[in-house]
């Protein structure tokens, strides 16, 4: 019997006359790959950031393997186990990849600042399991992001390395629940499909709960167990990705009215 | 900078794995020797062990105090000691996290200020040094703890401004509290003696041996430089370290990333502020007074100039901006000397900058002759000037003495001159190359016209005017500062 | 009763003066994202382009025009010499910056603003000067509101505040100009699309901000403030609180804020300690930051994440 990893009761957010999403309610299983898609200004988006503690639910209920995280804030919601990646890629540019991942420790760690200052067993140890973590992480995507590039600032990647090493800084922070927000969004054809086998291997090796929110039906087809489709904030369909693709609302919502009588 | 990938998707089958970059297996092929002189001294440098590297400049700061007995070096080093803690603290609130406190000199004098109040006569304690030490500190970080309360709700901009408010309050109220009116008492109390400070503040002493000379002073600021340089060097790559300059670079992000930032903001307040009140403990009690003066608006935008200047958040950075900062001003203070830098600055300035021998011809040669020029239409109009003697001293006396004509009335003809450099040098950041070149000569004989005829005059106004033209040509010109990295910024 | 309502009398004048200064930053504020820190030093080189203007006609006492004539001259010049002052600094010190950090241009408005305060040091050396307005203006000669006397120096301080927000609206809201400074302040790619000079616009901008803040250092000289070097340091951090009272960015909040801040203090002063009108300032800031961070009339910013 899996646990319920993430759900949403009725969770509903409005931006001044905006009802961006709409008593919205859905569950993810442990381990399960979850894709949503919708037209943009669905309220996508806006989804990951009531779960993550940007905003705050107008009402309803977002819980973490049964415990509420709603409102929590966002050190918060990280340190309980729930990571994401940006639509605009939000790495610290200025810091190297090695850096960029084992910020990401910081809640897994717990040397403070006198541990620094002298250099104590514990910090030397957790420096060590750190480093250890940054390889381990890395190793997931190849050598690409391996070796000397380890010290090179984040800025001096490309934009697909850009993205894998965002992915790989929220494994760093220990989550169990992965949010990845459009993370083939800009790759070309090998890259979309490197993507698709990295989500399956996160999922299929690490154990990993993941939400995606993509635009690229290849790598929805190719990845989830599930599909949630919405439009306005509300949820217009739900099922496999078959069912869901052909499903004449969201054909709809996608191409406009006239499209879906065509089908 | 970006790479190019040559990567290989991994088929399962082959057992290559996702994405093999022979770019990055070919990497060590690729990075040859050194090419430039600058860049094999660099290399050469880092590769010697740490501890000689820290050593060599420490053993250079150990020996000042043999070199020439001058109590005034000394003094000067006491003061270089306690604006590089001042920066180290800075740092960590700008430099690391990104919060513009532009209020942080205000805890410099706080603790002085609070240092003088328990140890003098102004109300007549004489505390334990260390405690003194101790409750100063405490109480400073506190307060840095409450200036940073609003960091939570303020963002850049609007932070700035508030902590800019913090810091002018602060100064006004020390200068007008030596009558401060208690609810309840009769009389005005002086609290902090108003204009004149307090003085008469006592001398640290620990454990029976009591600092009188400058020399224990620079020691133990010597001692105190080297034990935060390498706090700051430990927590650059720290957990902390790491997590304050996350918050730095992307807030948000960073609190995504299992980072506490506002927890860590407040952290740095407090830390920077605990540190400037130890520094500001010091001084007063070397200075064994304390006026407001000191403690306003100037040494702010002094500090951030030599954290600027070195480049946030490079230690060696900020060593090297803070003893720019400290020590030339000190230097500028003897006309022939600040007289032969101003001129040994511009010439390597140019020399830098231009790199064809036949522009430099062109610029200095030209300059020269200009300078002639003007001294012959200024004869011709008649107008009244002194002779060389009656001016200038030193060294470069006979040169400067002829080539450059001296108006009696500097006042005038110098402003004049001065408003005409600042127009000039405005114009020349956006003409063309060749322009500039062509204009180079005319505006190279101007600044030094304008030096000698007015800025001469007035050294602490001509240092003023220096460190803020200096931080609007370094933010146009080379932000990361002399020894900082370029740093790429999203908007 | 008649206490109260003189104070509150000096209040709006003085208001007046901080809604002008409070104008021009948000006016940069609105138009740029950026506070510039160095506008009360504009506001300090207007006062002073006004006393020499006075003095180079002969005044305070002995001026070779009709009294009404030198002070439209004092205001002309110190108009548009502030004008082009804040044109040239925007020029040379921030455009090159538009598209660096957050913190770039913080910094270098704190260098301009002490090479500002230095080159007025320098060029007009550290004597304070007074505009002695009493030596021209008949003081004496005014208007009795309800009882106050309010002298002809602070009618024309009101009335030529007035006025000039006056325009100021009319300009923003009825011309050319001022749909495309409202355009680039909505979204500056935008209105470069829609065919905006936004390089012009921005220089129209800080060029009416700083002509504001000109004629605010001619009026706070004819009330008889001192003028000296440093005055730039408190005029602009009050008219900064105003503005961000107000709700910086908002035009009609600018003027409110100036007002509201102008009489606080002016009660402040009158009922508490004088000493602490300054510190008012500085706790109304905070406040308002803390508890309602757009200001009384501003808009709710909205951050995508």
């Amino acid at each position: 019997m899996t646990a319920t990893a993430l759900e949403l009761r009725a969770v509903t957010k409005t931006f001044g006359g905006l009802v961006s999403l709409d008593a919205l309610s859905l569950a993810v299983q442990e381990r399960e790959v979850l894709s949503v898609i919708g037209p943009n200004g669905a309220g996508k988006t806006t989804f990951f950031n009531i779960i993550t503690g940007v905003y705050q639910p107008d009402s309803g209920d977002v819980l973490l393997y049964g415990e509420s995280i709603t409102g929590q804030s966002p050190d918060r919601v990280a340190r309980m186990g729930v990571a994401r990646t940006f639509q605009n890629v939000r790495l610290f540019l200025n810091l190297t990849v090695r850096e960029n991942i084992t910020a990401a420790m910081y809640g897994r760690t717990k040397s403070n600042l006198l541990d620094t200052l002298f250099g104590t067993p514990r910090a030397r140890r957790e420096r060590r399991e750190n480093e250890e973590r940054v390889l381990d992480a890395l190793s997931f995507f190849g050598t690409r992001l391996q070796g000397y590039r380890l010290d090179q600032p984040a800025y001096s990647l490309s934009y697909a390395n850009r993205r894998r090493l965002e992915i790989a800084r929220a494994m760093a922070t220990g989550a169990r629940v992965l949010l990845l927000d459009e993370p083939a969004a800009g790759m070309n054809p090998a890259e979309t499909h490197e993507i698709t086998e990295i989500i399956g291997r996160l999922r299929a090796e690490r154990d990993y709960t993941i939400v995606v929110i993509e635009h690229d039906m290849h790598v929805v087809e190719g990845v989830s167990d599930r599909v949630i489709a919405l439009d306005h904030g509300v949820k217009i369909a739900e099922g496999s990705f078959d069912s869901v693709a052909t499903d004449p609302s969201v054909v709809e919502a996608y191409l406009g009215r006239g499209s879906a009588a065509k089908k | 900078m970006s790479e190019m990938e040559q990567s290989e998707v991994g088929q399962n089958e082959t057992g290559r794995g996702i994405g093999t970059d022979e770019w990055v297996a070919q990497h060590e092929d690729r990075v040859g020797a050194p090419q430039t002189g600058m860049a094999r001294v660099a290399q050469q440098w880092t590769r010697l062990p740490g501890l000689v590297r820290w050593g060599i400049p420490l053993v250079i700061f150990l020996s000042v105090p043999f070199i020439g007995s001058s109590d005034y070096i000394l003094r000067i080093g006491v003061n270089l000691g306690l604006f590089v803690l001042l920066a180290l603290g800075l740092n960590l609130v700008v430099g690391y996290s990104g919060l513009l406190d532009l209020g942080f000199v205000a805890f410099y004098g706080f603790g002085a200020y609070a240092y003088a109040m328990l140890s003098s006569e102004q109300f007549g304690i004489h505390l334990n040094s260390l405690l003194a030490l101790g409750l100063v500190v405490a109480t400073t970080a506190a307060f840095g703890f409450i200036l940073g309360l609003p960091s939570r709700r303020l963002t850049g901009d609007y932070l700035a401004i508030a902590t800019l408010f913090f810091g002018q309050m602060f100064a006004v109220f020390v200068v007008s509290s030596d009558e401060f009116q208690l609810p309840g008492m009769s009389d005005p109390v002086d609290i902090t003696g108003g204009a004149n400070g307090i003085t008469q503040v006592d001398q640290i002493s620990v454990l029976g041996f009591t600092f009188e000379t400058n020399l224990s002073y620079y020691l133990l600021v010597v001692a105190l430089v080297v034990f935060f340089t390498v706090a700051t060097k430990r927590i650059h790559f720290s957990r902390h370290g790491l997590a304050w300059r996350s918050l730095g670079e992307d807030s948000v992000a960073a609190q995504h990333m299992t980072i506490p930032t506002v927890r860590l903001k407040l952290l740095a307040f407090t830390i920077g502020a605990g540190v400037a009140g130890l520094a500001g403990a010091i001084f007063a009690s070397v200075q064994q007074g304390v006026y407001p003066s000191e403690f306003m608006l100037p040494l702010l935008i002094t500090i951030y100039a030599a954290l600027i200047l070195g480049g946030l958040g490079s230690i060696p950075g900020i060593l090297l901006g803070a003893f720019i900062m400290v020590v030339l001003p000190e230097v500028l203070r003897f006309p022939d000397y600040s007289n032969g830098i101003f001129l040994a600055v511009l010439v390597i300035a140019v020399i830098v900058m231009v790199k064809s021998w036949k522009v430099l011809v062109w610029a200095f040669g030209g300059m020269v002759v200009i300078g002639f020029l003007v001294n012959g239409i200024l004869l011709a109009l008649k107008v009244p000037y002194l002779a060389a003697q009656e001016w200038i001293t030193g060294p470069l006396a006979p040169v400067l003495g002829v080539w450059v004509f001296m108006p009696e009335n500097r006042v005038l003809f110098g402003n004049i001159a001065f408003v005409a450099l600042v127009g000039l040098a405005a114009w020349m950041s956006i003409m063309s190359r060749r322009t500039r070149l062509i204009v180079l000569p005319f505006a190279l004989w101007l600044a030094i016209w304008t030096w000698e005829v007015r800025l001469l005059l007035e050294p602490s106004v001509t240092r003023q005017l220096l460190i803020g033209a200096l931080l609007i040509v370094l933010m146009a010109a080379r932000p990361q500062g002399l020894l900082g990295k370029p740093r790429v910024e999203v908007l | 009763m008649e206490y109260f309502l003189e104070q509150l009398v000096n209040g709006v004048i003085f208001g007046g003066v901080y809604a002008l200064i409070a104008l021009g930053y948000t006016l940069i504020y609105g138009v740029l994202q950026f506070l510039n820190l160095a506008h009360g030093e504009v506001y300090m080189m207007g006062a002073f382009f006004g006393f020499f203007t006075m003095t180079a006609l002969g005044g305070p006492s002995m001026s070779i025009l009709p009294v009404p004539l030198m002070i439209l001259l004092m205001f002309v010049v110190a108009m548009g010499g502030s004008a082009l002052l804040g044109i040239g600094i925007e020029r040379f010190a921030y455009r090159p910056l538009r598209r660096s950090s957050r913190l770039a241009p913080l910094i270098s408005a704190l260098g301009v603003s002490l090479f500002l305060q230095s080159a007025a040091l320098l060029l007009f050396s550290s004597k304070v000067r007074l505009y002695d307005s009493n030596l021209f203006l008949n003081m004496q000669s005014g208007i009795s509101f309800f009882g106050v006397m309010i002298d002809i120096a602070e009618i024309m301080v009101v009335v030529g505040a007035i006025g000039l927000m006056v325009v100021l609206w009319f300009l923003v809201n009825r011309t050319n100009l001022g749909r495309a400074m409202r355009a680039v302040a909505v979204d500056q790619d935008a209105a470069v699309m829609n065919g905006i000079d936004v390089d012009r616009t921005v220089v129209w901008t800080f060029g009416i901000a700083s002509a504001l803040a000109g004629a605010a250092g001619v009026m706070s000289g004819l009330l008889l403030y001192p003028v000296d070097q440093y005055i730039g340091v408190f005029a602009g951090l009050k008219g900064f609180t105003a503005a961000v009272l107000g709700g910086i960015g908002s035009i009609p909040g600018a003027m409110l804020g100036g007002f509201l801040l102008g009489i606080t203090e002016a009660m402040v002063t009158a009922y508490l300690n004088p000493t602490y009108s300054d510190f008012l300032a500085f706790f109304i800031l905070v406040i308002v930051l803390l508890v309602r961070p757009r200001g009384l009339l501003g808009r709710p910013a909205l951050v995508k994440v």
